[in-house]
């Protein structure tokens, strides 16, 4: 390769790398819109509980109202004394006394509600969460993570612009905590409604065989499965004047109207809902339909009472620390820098050519994860770490092997020829089992463990491309130059005439 | 940096060593739980603790940190210390801010009371006691996460088994098992607190293993179709390719190490507490130490005796072979 074609390659190459990590970290204003700015990649990439905090949600059942709501009760009724008589004390929390009559019933409505709920938010994916009894069995607090992403995180610890989505955090516990069965009715108001099923013992979950999410080019769907007589049932009940609302308890469900033309898109005793809000929403009730029909509904009603206030998502700091996130990302840099340092000063301009593989590294992993989303967690920056591991390691093996080769007495062209021959099964090898490993955890595991299946995933991927893409890089660049030894930091064996 | 260990000579040491970790962790965590809080200790994610919580609205306090000083105070005045702190902004019905101090399960209830008392005293709001009791966590990360790394582990034998050789194949899937508890059992033994993080560092460990046994046998495969290194007895090239392998073996998790103080360091000044950063880096550290030990030391010490019953074998087979040719 002459020295122009050498020199074009590797400019275009540095100036991609160059762009791209522009982009993903700089934050650049909008031509001819002040208000808006185009966000790094960084910025976009969505953290984990133990950097950007948790929110978390009380839910009171009926009831049961907290310390603050029964002080504010009591002021505001202090004209009538039955407020401040109606409740006893529990812990933190005041009972109303009609639930106490039978108070181990009661907690263990509660902790049976629990158990749904644990279930229903164990079903989101969330890398961390819980769902824990609070007061003595009184009440629940769910906890989830923020899923900020870094840009709306750090805007909201600076500005206190509260990211939009926290409203998804909201409709999830909203929807999670609906009491009650599923049922079908001629009306969208409870009060005076009725099944529309034949007959009074029909249940409307009986009608289903699996309710679950379903996604077709982007589009999320709530896919309802019906048994063949639940399918008829209901087909009978509705005509031209006549839908069936579904009802979670009391609650009208509005997404979910089944219709004529509705039932017109049935296949295969199939009929896919798209809901009105997205992916987050359509998962939140996939998992509430599935749950209903398989008989795990809570008992309780939460946060319905009056007097409860308690219907605010607090969010709170993390436990690394507010600025967790920034530093996790310096720890990182730091662990780029010394890989990069230790490279070229071990194999001079060679260690250049592997600085470019790691930087493309870097900037393909954080367009990866920027663009499927994945919830980065310290553990996942372990992981993401663990690759570049892997990329320097197959890369210094190569150029050891080389080196080896070279000390043999033949050219740089034969030695990496040989070196590259003799590290291909040591590399490969490395590197399936590395893939393997990645795809079971990404497939069999959940939350953290499956995000960080994926992050390994996409590294190894990366690391293997590079290694290869090293081997170009390299004939590409040391192609012009004269001294390939000195290019490489590799001595020339001086050989006797003999 | 002299790497020439004569590690399958020492096979015994390092069982032993490792006995001794596993039984004193188990042993350590099955009297824990029944006289202390848990086989593990488990982190605030976990545990069951008492919080006070308090929360102010916007009118009445324009800046956190005033409500948090009177917060500190009161607690202070009572000898009370919080492990830890979260701050949270409310939205809904109150706008305002929400302070939750965790407290050890075993704190004085009457203390509390007082120390809320004066809080309360101070800010309109209200402050309030409350237990937390078992933190239904996400349980089905964990037996999905453990389901997981079984696959892993019984996809990295089988790999193993066709790529290289049965034997190493018995020695990958030895040094999983051997890492893996060794984790778990420092866990149990320094009784680090365990959060929900703890699945994470155990598939972590599984991977770092995978990686060093993948050098270490590579080493091994390289010497044994080398015509010198071929004709060493099977206790020389367990040593001799364990040590061409050590750098590379103690590179990793090193590295790792490094990065789990730098962020410690980091995080410290992050939290402003060493608590709170505490557990999810000694968890990485167990993770790195016992990978560390496992494949650099024990893995080599008991995989020469795995070749030498293997050598055995072939050779038997080889003789019965042989002899059967020749009647």
């Amino acid at each position: 390769m002459n020295k122009v074609k050498s020199a074009i390659i590797t400019t275009l190459l540095i100036v991609a790398i160059a762009v791209l990590a522009l982009f993903s970290t700089v934050s650049f204003p909008i031509v001819g819109n002040d208000a808006e700015t185009l966000s790094s990649f960084i910025s976009n990439i969505h953290l984990g509980s133990d950097l950007t905090g948790e929110a978390y949600s009380m839910l009171y059942p009926d009831g049961v109202i907290s310390s603050a709501d029964y002080e504010n009760g009591v002021k505001i009724n202090a004209d009538d004394g039955k407020f401040k008589d109606n409740y006893s004390a529990r812990g933190g929390v005041y009972v109303r006394k009609d639930k106490l009559e039978n108070e181990e019933e009661f907690k263990a409505s509660i902790i049976a509600d629990a158990k749904v709920l644990n279930e229903r938010f164990g079903r989101k994916g969330y890398s961390s969460y819980s769902v824990a009894l609070e007061d003595g069995g009184f009440a629940i607090k769910v906890s989830v993570p923020t899923n900020y992403t870094f840009g709306e995180y750090i805007n909201f610890v600076k500005y206190n612009e509260v990211p939009s989505s926290r409203s998804l955090i909201n409709y999830t516990i909203q929807y999670f905590m609906l009491d009650g069965e599923l049922s079908f009715r001629n009306s969208s108001t409870y009060e005076g409604s009725k099944s529309v099923l034949p007959s009074v013992n029909d249940k409307a979950s009986d009608c289903f065989k699996d309710i679950n999410l379903y996604s077709v080019a982007g589009n999320y769907f709530v896919r309802m499965i019906f048994t063949k007589e639940g399918l008829e049932k209901i087909t009978s009940v509705v005509d031209a004047d006549n839908k069936a609302y579904m009802f979670i308890g009391e609650h009208y469900l509005n997404d979910f109207d089944i219709t004529v033309e509705t039932l017109e898109n049935v296949r295969n005793n199939t009929l896919s809902l798209a809901p009105s809000a997205g992916k987050s929403v359509a998962e939140d009730y996939a998992t509430l339909f599935n749950t209903v029909i398989n008989g795990k509904t809570l008992v309780n009603e939460y946060n319905g009472n009056p007097a409860n206030s308690s219907n605010g998502i607090v969010s709170v700091t993390p436990a690394l620390g507010s600025y967790a996130a920034i530093y996790l990302f310096v720890t990182l840099l730091a662990a780029l820098a010394a890989v990069i340092i230790y490279s070229i000063i071990k194999y001079k301009k060679l260690g250049l050519v592997h600085t470019l593989m790691v930087l493309s590294y870097a900037l393909s992993l954080i367009c990866a994860v920027m663009l499927i989303e994945i919830q980065v967690t310290v553990a996942g920056a372990f992981t993401a770490l663990l690759g570049l591991a892997l990329l320097s390691f197959s890369n210094f093996r190569v150029f050891e092997a080389v080196r080896a080769e070279s000390a043999l007495g033949r050219t740089i062209q034969a030695s990496v020829k040989s070196g590259y021959k003799k590290t291909l099964w040591t590399v490969l090898d490395l590197h399936i089992i590395m893939l393997v490993a990645a795809l079971m955890f990404t497939l069999i595991g959940v939350g953290e463990v499956a995000s960080c299946g994926l992050i390994f995933f996409i590294s190894v991927i990366a690391s293997y491309v590079l290694y290869w893409f090293t081997r170009f890089m390299w004939y590409v660049i040391s192609s012009p130059v004269k001294d390939k030894f000195k290019f490489c930091g590799y001595k020339r064996e001086a050989y006797d005439e003999d | 940096m002299k790497t020439d260990f004569k590690l399958s000579s020492k096979m015994h040491l390092f069982i032993i060593i490792s006995c001794v970790i596993i039984a004193l962790g188990v042993a350590v965590g099955t009297i824990c739980q029944f006289v202390a809080n848990g086989y593990f200790n488990y982190g605030f994610d976990w545990s069951d603790y008492k919080c006070v919580t308090v929360s102010y609205t916007c009118v009445d306090f324009s800046d956190e940190k005033e409500v948090r000083k009177i917060c500190d105070e009161a607690f202070a005045s009572d000898g009370l210390k919080y492990y830890n702190c979260a701050y949270g902004d409310v939205t809904g019905d109150i706008v305002g801010g929400e302070f939750t101090f965790k407290f050890g399960k075993s704190v004085n209830d009457e203390k509390l009371a007082s120390a809320v008392e004066k809080i309360n005293a101070k800010i309109q709001s209200g402050a309030s006691v409350h237990t937390v009791e078992g933190l239904k966590g996400n349980t089905k990360a964990l037996w999905r996460g453990a389901v997981a790394i079984a696959s892993v582990m019984a996809a990295h034998f089988i790999y193993f088994a066709i790529r290289y050789k049965l034997t190493m194949a018995l020695g990958a899937l030895l040094a999983d098992v051997h890492n893996l508890a060794v984790f778990v059992s420092l866990l149990s033994l320094a009784r680090i607190p365990v959060g929900s993080a703890i699945i994470t560092f155990a598939v972590l460990t599984v991977l770092v293993t995978a990686v060093g046994t993948c050098f270490l046998f590579d080493r091994v495969r390289k010497n044994c179709k080398d015509e010198n290194a071929s004709k060493l007895s099977a206790f020389d090239l367990t040593d001799k390719s364990a040590s061409e392998s050590f750098k590379v073996n103690l590179f990793v998790p090193v590295v790792l190490c490094t990065v789990a103080v730098l962020l410690f360091v980091l995080m410290s000044i992050s939290a402003m507490s060493v608590f709170t950063v505490l557990s999810p880096v000694l968890c990485a550290l167990a993770c790195f130490v016992s990978c560390a030990y496992g494949t650099l030391f024990f893995t080599p010490a008991v995989y020469s005796r795995f070749k030498l019953i293997g050598d055995d074998y072939k050779l038997k087979h080889a003789r019965a072979k042989k002899e059967k040719l020749s009647k």
